[in-house]
């Protein structure tokens, strides 16, 4: 039997033009595990509102075909019949604690209560759940307190204990570290290993190869395609849809191992030969761009030590000189990174050490003088945006650092062109997606054409054409001479993007050097709790003793 | 079928949300004005907001509860004023239903007659449990002068009243009226109850 | 995490009473103080409540509390004292100031009745946990979507205060100034407080979601996790306490 059925689902929201979903019609059966893959406009998280009923009861719109849960109609049943069925859990783990409860046990209870299950019935679930997430320990804890990857478990624990027959998780880590992803997945593992039907939107395609039978290829509202992983992840034409392979695949495609019988390409690290790559298949690629400026703009950070009190010091001295090529700063969540990056904009004052940025030292000048020499971007856009359109809000930075209207609007228009969005220049900034007014942010702050230019973790929750963008950005501000420093957690994009790389751990500096190289420190890796790029580890298992860092560095014939 | 009128109490779940967000931005206005050291209150931007984007009844509701939980947190006189920041929900909710929000001079009057109907219900309240007074430095100087020139009790509390709240009300407003019409629309029609499915 | 009610966790017989019986307490304090305007009997109510904070071994919290009203009171004193219309009997002067003592006394009376406001207050907020008062609420009838509007500020205040530092250093280091003259600080308020507005805008979508994903506006009746507040005495409290506004009410009308 069938546990969905939707049949030419069609779906406009209200007040917009163009058709969200367009004529989709599919099946999921008992107990299947299906990935939905699509660039951010494919429509994907209209599909998981869809089935669970929030189209079009919640959002309203102009609906078209049906959905059908089990034999339960959508469009005839309110969304908690619906909901009761099907369970969703979604990017921002904030927003999905309800606010009203004040321990992890409670909030659990929360739509317990809401379907009137008997006390002790609620008592047995909620500690059932808790027990298969793993979050026992937290029951005491307010739900706010917790990390990202916590949080996120409890909005699942929540939703299972629900009991739904089928569970949607839309992009579920896009918003977390890689430890709190980790925590996460490890959940979804274990739940689809339970036999529960599970539909997940994800843009990590190792983990959608992994898990899924089956998966479901979007693209502007469309179903471009439904099948097995290996089938979607051989298309020739996936690029086009916005959609990067695994890495696996991506290998196995360079180096030619297709599969003779099927045609088809590995798409997982158990099915890619343990042998195959020698040196002579790798060409290594300089890391070191050529310099189009001999004096360019340089940070000097002299034993740089920083607390909010005496007890805990964040920084414990550090000194690097930053100057040159594009340096990627890489470390654990609560190294140390955010608080460096603040004090190289005197947003915070050291406690003890120097900063010299450009000859100035830091302690003479406050954030909004040097707001014309270093740009930061933060990394939640919406702590920054209020104008009602695009051009307004990239402008406020120029403006404020003294560009006369018209130059500013020059540089805006021109930045906007660069991140992609000069289309959309003159629509309202939340009336785009999360990943989109990142890129505005982006775009804002290149706009004050500064010397040096900051990024905190840029590419979380970006399509693999949004990364495309940004690394285009970060390899052109430097051909125009300008310093470029980036906090990233994504170690696929370091390895792509970056030739220097700097480790900090736990507020002291570990490494400093050539990417390469910081990648082969094994030792340091693991103490910073990083690991190394998924195209280095699979090179590595195929028989290269190097440190392979992208995949064009491959030889192709 | 019934028409849905402003006054319906069929409210979507996102206007209920909005009530602790107008409280969170009253809290925030507060918050910032402070900071830089703006002479004004500005502390109910959020309640007024939620009047022009959901209507009166969920004004008058935010309203009441700001002052509720105010009360419960910091100072429990505010009680006293959850009152008169019910009539401002209703009155921003009302006048915005009607078309006073369309520009900065339609805004300007609505902020007027706000601090104006505020100062009115307050006056009573400031007199039958504080003798009269607002508490306010430069508004309670001026009853002071009024009551020494014997003046009747009502007008001098309601001159003090209107020191404190008709400035801060029209600010209040003017600056509710500008964060309002920057907002999106996929954001402002969430919290209608009118609009409908429509089938294909 | 910084929390925002003043409830203060102890174990006392004050606690252990029922939440809406501490209500109504509140409401019969304060209305005594307007029923019975005596500055004896002011002052007896009054001590009634300080001694019921006592027995709740919270009396010390509600000093900062009375401290915020504590510029309407200084307020009331010296325009009372100074210019209450029956300006008669001279108290004393400071100065070449004379405070009169029908002023002085009406100061005097509004003073005690704020104090044993804030009080009253007091003795239902700082020993009652705001979920077992809401949740009582509901269960004599309130909507429990109301109910919900006023635990779940509790939560979001804090988050959104948390979320001011972040908006206060970008704006920054886009080169905003947030000092300077009045001008410069008036142009800065909408970049701070237009990123708050927009945010917990677009929170309220995600969050009515995540509610209606949970059964929010299921029609059946709900039930409850935690097992509703018991004290046996509650009944007897509250026939005890409308007895005396009654006898209050009589006393002022007859007497």
């Amino acid at each position: 039997m069938n546990s969905i059925r939707v049949e030419n689902l069609t779906y406009k929201y209200p007040n917009t033009d163009t058709f969200a979903l367009d004529g989709i019609s599919f099946t999921v059966k008992k107990g299947e595990f299906v990935g939905i893959a699509g660039m951010n406009t494919a429509g994907k998280t209209t599909l998981c509102f869809a089935l669970s009923g929030l189209v079009p009861h919640f959002f309203k719109g102009a609906y078209g075909g049906d959905v059908f849960i089990g034999d339960m109609d959508v469009l005839t049943h309110e969304i908690s019949d619906i909901t009761a069925k099907v369970g969703l859990v979604f990017e921002n783990p904030f927003s999905q604690m309800t606010g009203a409860k004040f321990t992890v046990y409670d909030e659990i209870a929360f739509g317990l209560e809401n379907l009137g299950i008997p006390r002790d019935e609620m008592h047995r679930r909620i500690k059932e759940s808790m027990q298969f997430l793993d979050i026992e320990a937290l029951g005491d804890k307010n739900p706010f307190s917790l990390s990202g990857g916590q949080m996120q478990r409890v909005a699942i624990a929540s939703v299972i204990a629900m009991k739904p027959d089928i569970l949607i998780l839309d992009e579920p880590t896009s918003q977390l570290d890689p430890r709190g992803s980790e925590e996460v997945f490890r959940v979804v593992e274990n739940l689809s290993k339970e036999g529960m039907t599970i539909i997940m939107v994800e843009q990590k395609m190792e983990k959608l190869a992994a898990y899924s039978d089956r998966i479901l290829l979007m693209h502007e509202g469309k179903l471009i395609d439904s099948g097995p992983p290996a089938d979607i992840f051989s298309r020739a034409d996936l690029l086009n849809f916005g959609v990067v392979p695994p890495v696996y695949t991506t290998v196995a495609k360079a180096l030619h191992l297709k599969n003779e019988l099927t045609g088809l390409y590995p798409i997982s690290l158990e099915e890619m030969p343990a042998s195959g790559i020698t040196n002579g298949d790798i060409r290594t690629i300089s890391e070191s761009l050529p310099l189009t400026k001999t004096a360019g703009p340089e940070i000097k950070v002299k034993d740089l030590q920083f607390s909010y009190n005496k007890d805990t010091p964040i920084l414990r001295g550090i000194s690097v000189t930053l100057s040159g090529e594009p340096t990627a700063i890489i470390g654990q969540n609560g190294a140390g990174k955010t608080t460096f990056v603040k004090l190289l904009k005197a947003l915070l004052k050291p406690s003890a050490g120097e900063l010299i940025i450009n000859g100035t030292n830091t302690k003479d000048t406050t954030a909004a003088k040097l707001a014309g020499t270093i740009g930061l971007i933060f990394q939640n856009p919406n702590d920054q945006i209020f104008k009602n359109n695009v051009l307004d809000e990239v402008m406020f930075g120029p403006l404020n650092v003294g560009q006369t209207p018209e130059v500013a609007r020059l540089n805006a228009e021109k930045m906007l062109e660069r991140v992609g969005l000069l289309g959309k220049a003159g629509e309202n900034p939340y009336d785009l997606s999360l990943a989109e007014r990142k890129m505005i942010a982006v775009a804002s702050i290149l706009a004050m054409d500064t010397d040096i230019v900051i990024f905190d973790e840029p590419t979380m929750g970006q399509d693999a054409r949004g990364k495309a963008i940004l690394k285009d950005i970060i390899h052109g501000l430097h051909a125009q001479g300008k310093l470029v420093l980036c906090i990233l957690h994504d170690m696929d994009f370091v390895a792509e993007t970056f030739g220097r790389t700097i480790i900090i751990s736990n507020g002291q500096l570990l490494f400093d050097g050539p990417t390469r190289i910081a990648f082969s420190e094994a030792d340091i890796l693991h103490t910073a709790r990083l690991e190394q790029p998924h195209i280095t580890q699979l090179a590595r298992k195929m028989g290269y003793d190097g440190i392979l860092l992208k995949e064009s560095e491959l030889i192709q014939e | 079928m019934k028409k849905n009128s402003m006054w319906s109490l069929n409210f979507t779940t996102a206007a209920l949300v909005l009530i602790p967000a107008a409280i969170g931005i009253n809290y925030l206005g507060k918050l910032f004005a402070g900071l830089l050291k703006l002479p004004l209150w500005l502390d109910s931007i959020g309640t007024v907001l939620a009047s022009m984007l959901a209507g009166p009844i969920i004004g008058a509701i935010a309203g009441i509860v700001n002052n509720i939980i105010y009360g419960f947190t910091a100072d429990p006189i505010s009680f006293v004023y959850a009152i008169t920041s019910a009539v401002i929900g209703l009155v921003v909710g009302i006048m915005a239903y009607k078309g006073w929000i369309v520009n900065v001079g339609k805004a300007l009057v609505l902020g007027l007659v706000v601090g104006l109907i505020a100062a009115t219900v307050s006056t009573p309240l400031n007199i039958m449990f504080w003798g009269g007074q607002t508490g306010n430095v430069w508004g309670d100087a001026l009853f002071a002068t009024m009551m020494a020139q014997d003046m009747p009790l009502w007008f001098a509390s309601f001159a003090d009243s209107i020191v404190v709240d008709v400035p801060d009300k029209m600010a209040t407003v003017l600056i509710s009226f500008l964060l309002f019409k920057g907002l999106p629309k996929n954001l402002t029609h969430m919290y209608d109850n009118r609009s409908k499915i429509e089938r294909l | 995490m910084k929390n925002m009610t003043l409830y203060v966790d102890k174990d006392s017989f004050i606690h252990n009473i029922d939440p809406l019986t501490k209500l109504l307490f509140v409401f019969l304090s304060i209305a005594l103080t307007y029923i019975l305007p005596t500055h004896l009997f002011v002052i007896c109510v009054l001590a009634f409540t300080l001694l019921l904070l006592l027995a709740g071994k919270v009396f010390k919290y509600i000093l900062p509390v009375i401290g915020v009203s504590l510029l309407l009171i200084i307020s009331i004193i010296i325009v009372q004292g100074f210019f209450h219309p029956d300006r008669a009997t001279l108290l004393f002067e400071i100065g070449p100031l004379p405070i009169y003592k029908e002023g002085f006394a009406f100061a005097l009376l509004l003073t005690l009745r704020i104090i044993n406001m804030v009080c009253a207050f007091g003795v239902l907020i700082l020993t009652t946990k705001p979920d077992d008062l809401v949740e009582s609420l509901i269960n004599k009838g309130m909507s429990p979507k109301i109910g919900y509007v006023f635990l779940s500020v509790l939560q979001i205040i804090p988050q959104m205060i948390a979320m001011t530092s972040k908006i206060t250093d970008a704006q920054r280091a886009r080169g905003m100034e947030t000092e300077g003259n009045l001008l410069t600080r008036i142009k800065s308020f909408i970049p701070l407080l237009g990123p708050v507005v927009l945010n917990s805008l677009n929170d309220t979508r995600e969050r009515s979601i995540a509610l209606e994903i949970r059964g929010f506006n299921a029609k059946g009746t709900k039930t409850f996790l935690n097992e509703s507040f018991h004290f046996k005495y509650g009944l007897i409290l509250k026939i005890i306490l409308i007895i005396t506004l009654i006898a209050a009410i009589v006393w002022r009308v007859v007497l």
